[in-house]
C-alpha cells in the first residue's frame, strides 16, 4: 500500500473515531450496548476487513500498516474495536493461516465486508491462556466430525454467525499435533450460545460462554481440512492478535495521556493549574514515556512480524509491555484526576476498568513472560548446536 | 510500643471477647466485614448493628461518660480496635460521626453543642454527613468558595460540596464555609453544623467506580442554620477542620488496616481455589502483600503509640501510615485480581462485586481520598523534613 493511501485510511479513521465514537463512550459504558449506526458506518469504512488480503475483499493491510490503524482505534472505547476485531483478528487469521483457498474465497469475503461476524473459540473453562489443555473434543463419525465441549468469555459470541472452535481430535498425541479447528454455524444443531457475561470494563463488548453438545459438521468444514494443524494455527493467529492488542493498548494510552494533560491544565489548585506541581509533572513525564516505549516498540515488532524475521518473541514483548503500561497510565490518569477520576461518567475511571482486560486476554501477562523467556533459551540452546 | 497486658487489660479484653461471642451472632454474623466507610451495603443491618454496639457500651468508649462513652483509656480503646477487627462485625454505619465530627466537636464544640449532639451520636439517632471538598477544592481545601453569611440569628449557605460519603443517609452535614471572603485562603472560614431537611439543602448521588452511588454531591442554596451552630471560633474553621482530618488519617486507619490482614487471607484462598498457587510470581506478590499487610499493621500501632504521646507526631505518622497504606493496597488489589483469574473480570448483574473486585476497584480511591499521596509526600518534604517550598511554576 501506498504511503499516501495508508494515511488517508489512517486519518479518515482517525476522524470517525473522535468526532463520532468519542461523543458515545459514556451512552456505550452506561447501556453495555453499540449503537447499530455507528455498527453500519464501521463496515462501510472497511473497517471489518483491514487486515485480510485485498484478494478476499479486505484491505489488506500489513501488520506494520494495521498497527498504526489500530492505534486509532484504540483512542476511544475498545468495544469499537471489538465489533470487528475477531473478523480481522484471531477468527479472520484462523482462516487465512489454516484455511484452504477454497475456504478462504468462500468466507473471508463475508468477513472483510462485515455480512458475517466471527468468533474464535479457544479459551474454554479449563483451558484459559494455555491452548494446550482443551477439554472440547471432535471425534471422526463417517464423513463427519462429532464435537462436545464448552467456550469460555467468546468475543462477539451473541452475535457470532460462525465460530472457529478449536477441538481435540487426538487425544494421544501432544497438543501440537492433536488440536483442529472447525468452522462452526451458529444455527448448528448443538450449538448453543448463553447468556452475555457482565463483566468490569469495556462494556459493549460482548462476550459469552458458547456451549456444543453432539455437534455434527461435515469434514469439509476443518479449517484446512487437515487434522492436527490447529494448535499451529491457533498460535499464528495468536501471534497477529497480540501486535493487534499491543496497539490498541497504545491508543488507549494516548487518549489517556490527552485526558490527563487536559485536566491538569483545568484544574487548579491554590490559585493555580496542578498541571504546574512538579509530582502531577512526573505522573505526566512517565505516562508520555510509558506510551512512546510502547508505541515504537509496537511498531519495531510489526516491521519484524512483516518482514517474516520474528513472528513471536516482538508480538509477545509488544503485548506484554504495552498492555502493562496502559494499566499504569490508567492509574495516573485516575490518580492526576483525583476524586473526579473515581467518579462514573469520567472518560479516566472508565480507562481504568477497561484497561484490566488487555493483561488477561489473547495471553495473560504471566503466560507472555513465559513466551519471551522460553524463545530466548530455546534460540541460546540452538545457538549452541 | 509493649503489648503485654496488665491483668486489668486482660480482664478487659475478656469482656469485648466475650460480648462478641454473645452479640455478633444471627443476621449480624452473616453480614461480616460487610460494608465501608462510604459503602451503604446491608445498610439497615449495619445501622442496628451500630444500636447492638450502643446498647452494649461500646461505641465512642474514648468519649466522657456524660455525653454517653465509657471515659476508656487509649490502650482499652486498641485492645477494643484488635478485637473488632479480629471479630470482623459489619462495618459501622454512622462511623462518620463516630470517629469524624465526634471528636471534634469534643476538641472544639461548646459545652451546649457537646451535649446536644454528642449522646445522639452514641445512640445512633443523628447520621453525619462531611462537607469538605468542593469539584474545585479537593485535597486544597483551602481554595473552597462555598460561603456563608449572617442574616440576623442565622446563617445562609450557598456552594457545592462533593464526595460526601453516604450522604443521602445524613440528616445533619457538618459544612466548611468561607465566612470573611476578604480574608486570605486559610483564614475566614467556618465550619458549620446543617440540617439536611429544607428546602436550601440538595443531596444528589454520584456513582462510582464500583458502580455504587454512596457517594453525593450536595448543593447549598440559601440553605439555613441557627447562628450557634458553627464549631469553634468563626473565621478559624481551618484550624477546627484539619483538626478532623488528623483524628481521620489517626484512629480510622488502625482498624482498616486490620481488614487488609483477613482480605490477603482470602487472595490466597482464591489461588488456592483457582490452583495457581503454583505460580512463582503469584506467590511472590501474595508474601508482598503479606509482608504489606503486617506493616500497616504495625503502621498502625506505632500510630496508636504516637497518640499516647510516646514517638513522633501524630499527624505525622498518620501521614507516613496513610501513603504506605493507600499504595501497598493499591497493588494488593492488582494482585487479588491475578489470584482470581480470568473470571476477576466478570460482574454480578447489577455490577455486583465480590470482595476482591471490590478491593480492586475501591483501593484506588484511597491514594486520592483523605489527600493524595502527592499531597502527603509534600507535606511530609516540607513540613517534617524541612525541604524547601516546590517552586512556584513561572
Amino acid at each position: 500500500m501506498q504511503t499516501a493511501e495508508l494515511e488517508e485510511i489512517v486519518s479518515s479513521v482517525r476522524r470517525f473515531v473522535r468526532e463520532a465514537v468519542v461523543p458515545l463512550e459514556a451512552q456505550i459504558d452506561e447501556t453495555d450496548d453499540f449503537p447499530p449506526e455507528v455498527v453500519k458506518q464501521a463496515k462501510e469504512m472497511g473497517l471489518y476487513g483491514f487486515a485480510i488480503p485485498e484478494a478476499y475483499g479486505g484491505l489488506g493491510l500489513s501488520a506494520w500498516e494495521e498497527v498504526q490503524l489500530v492505534f486509532e482505534l484504540g483512542y476511544t472505547t475498545p468495544a469499537f474495536r471489538s465489533l470487528f476485531g475477531t473478523n480481522n483478528g484471531i477468527a479472520g487469521h484462523t482462516l487465512l493461516e489454516g484455511g484452504t483457498e477454497q475456504q478462504k474465497q468462500t468466507y473471508l469475503p463475508k468477513l472483510a465486508s462485515g455480512e458475517w461476524v466471527a468468533s474464535f473459540g479457544l479459551t474454554e473453562p479449563e483451558a484459559g491462556s494455555d491452548p494446550a489443555s482443551l477439554q472440547t473434543t471432535a471425534v471422526r463419525d463417517g464423513a463427519d466430525w462429532v464435537i462436545d465441549g464448552s467456550k469460555r468469555y467468546i468475543t462477539n459470541a451473541p452475535v457470532a454467525d460462525v465460530f472457529m472452535i478449536f477441538a481435540r481430535t487426538s487425544p494421544d498425541v501432544p497438543a501440537s499435533r492433536g488440536v483442529s479447528v472447525f468452522m462452526v454455524a451458529r444455527d448448528a444443531p448443538g450449538l448453543s450460545v448463553g447468556p452475555r457475561d457482565h463483566k468490569m470494563g469495556q462494556a459493549g463488548a460482548w462476550t459469552a460462554d458458547v456451549y456444543l453438545d453432539h455437534v455434527r459438521v461435515p469434514h469439509h468444514a476443518m479449517v484446512g481440512e487437515q487434522e492436527g494443524a490447529g494448535y499451529v494455527t491457533a498460535m499464528k493467529s495468536l501471534a497477529h492478535g497480540r501486535l493487534h492488542i499491543a496497539a490498541l493498548c497504545v491508543g488507549m494510552a494516548q487518549r489517556l495521556v490527552k485526558e490527563s494533560v487536559d485536566y491538569a491544565r483545568g484544574r487548579e489548585q491554590g490559585g493555580q493549574p496542578i498541571a504546574g506541581f512538579q509530582l502531577i509533572q512526573a505522573m505526566l513525564a512517565d505516562s508520555q514515556t510509558d506510551t512512546m516505549a510502547a508505541r515504537a516498540l509496537v511498531l519495531d515488532a510489526a516491521q519484524r512480524f512483516d518482514d517474516g524475521t520474528d513472528r513471536k518473541l516482538g508480538p509477545a514483548t509488544s503485548k506484554y509491555f504495552a498492555s502493562e503500561a496502559v494499566g499504569r497510565v490508567a492509574d495516573r490518569a485516575v490518580q492526576i484526576h483525583g476524586g473526579a477520576g473515581y467518579m462514573r461518567g469520567i472518560a479516566a475511571e472508565r480507562f481504568y476498568r477497561d484497561a484490566r482486560l488487555f493483561r488477561i486476554y489473547e495471553g495473560t501477562s504471566q503466560i507472555q513472560q513465559l513466551v519471551i523467556a522460553r524463545q530466548l533459551i530455546n534460540a541460546s540452546r540452538s545457538e549452541e548446536g | 510500643m509493649d503489648l503485654s497486658l496488665s491483668p486489668a487489660l486482660r480482664e478487659f479484653q475478656d469482656e469485648v471477647r466475650t460480648w462478641f461471642a454473645e452479640h455478633l451472632v444471627g443476621e449480624f454474623a452473616r453480614h461480616r466485614g460487610v460494608g465501608f466507610s462510604w459503602d451503604d451495603a446491608a445498610w439497615d443491618v449495619r445501622v442496628a448493628w451500630d444500636r447492638e454496639l450502643s446498647a452494649g457500651g461500646w461505641l465512642c468508649l474514648g468519649w466522657p461518660k456524660e455525653y454517653g462513652g465509657r471515659d476508656a483509656s487509649i490502650d482499652e480503646q486498641l485492645i477494643f480496635q484488635l478485637e473488632y477487627a479480629r471479630a470482623n462485625p459489619p462495618y459501622r454505619a454512622t462511623a462518620s460521626g463516630q470517629d469524624l465530627l465526634g471528636p471534634t466537636l469534643l476538641a472544639f464544640g461548646s459545652p451546649g453543642q457537646k451535649s446536644r449532639f454528642l449522646p445522639r451520636i452514641v445512640s445512633v439517632e443523628d447520621f453525619w454527613g462531611q462537607g469538605f471538598s468542593e469539584p474545585g477544592a479537593g485535597s486544597d481545601l483551602a481554595g473552597l468558595r462555598t460561603r456563608a453569611y449572617r442574616d440576623g440569628d442565622e446563617w445562609v449557605i450557598d456552594g457545592q460540596k462533593v464526595w460526601t460519603s453516604v450522604g443521602a443517609r445524613a440528616n445533619w452535614m457538618y459544612v466548611l464555609c468561607r465566612t470573611d471572603p476578604d480574608a486570605p485562603r486559610h483564614r475566614g472560614l467556618s465550619l458549620l453544623m446543617v440540617p439536611v431537611d429544607q428546602p436550601g439543602v440538595d443531596v444528589r448521588p454520584i456513582r462510582n467506580i464500583v458502580g455504587g452511588a454512596e457517594f453525593c454531591e450536595v448543593f447549598y442554596t440559601g440553605a439555613r442554620t441557627p447562628a450557634d451552630m458553627v464549631i469553634g471560633p468563626v473565621n478559624q474553621g481551618w484550624q477546627v477542620a484539619m483538626g478532623t482530618l488528623g483524628t481521620e488519617r489517626g484512629t480510622t486507619l488502625l482498624a482498616e488496616h486490620l481488614r487488609t490482614k483477613r482480605e490477603v487471607d482470602e487472595m490466597i484462598e482464591a489461588a488456592r481455589a483457582g490452583r495457581r498457587t503454583h505460580q512463582p510470581v503469584l506467590r511472590r506478590d501474595l508474601a508482598q502483600a503479606w509482608s504489606d499487610a503486617r506493616i500497616m499493621e504495625w503502621n498502625a500501632l506505632r500510630l496508636m503509640t504516637a497518640i499516647k504521646g510516646q514517638g513522633i507526631d501524630p499527624i505525622v505518622q498518620a501521614s507516613i501510615s496513610k501513603v504506605f497504606a493507600s499504595e501497598a493496597h493499591i497493588r494488593m488489589g492488582e494482585t487479588a485480581m491475578r489470584a482470581e483469574g480470568a473470571t476477576s473480570e466478570l460482574v454480578g448483574a447489577g455490577y455486583e462485586l465480590d470482595r476482591l473486585q471490590q478491593v480492586f476497584l475501591a483501593s484506588r480511591a484511597e491514594s486520592i481520598y483523605g489527600g493524595t499521596t502527592q499531597i502527603q509526600l509534600n507535606v511530609l518534604g516540607e513540613r517534617t523534613l524541612g525541604l524547601p517550598r516546590e517552586p512556584r511554576p513561572s
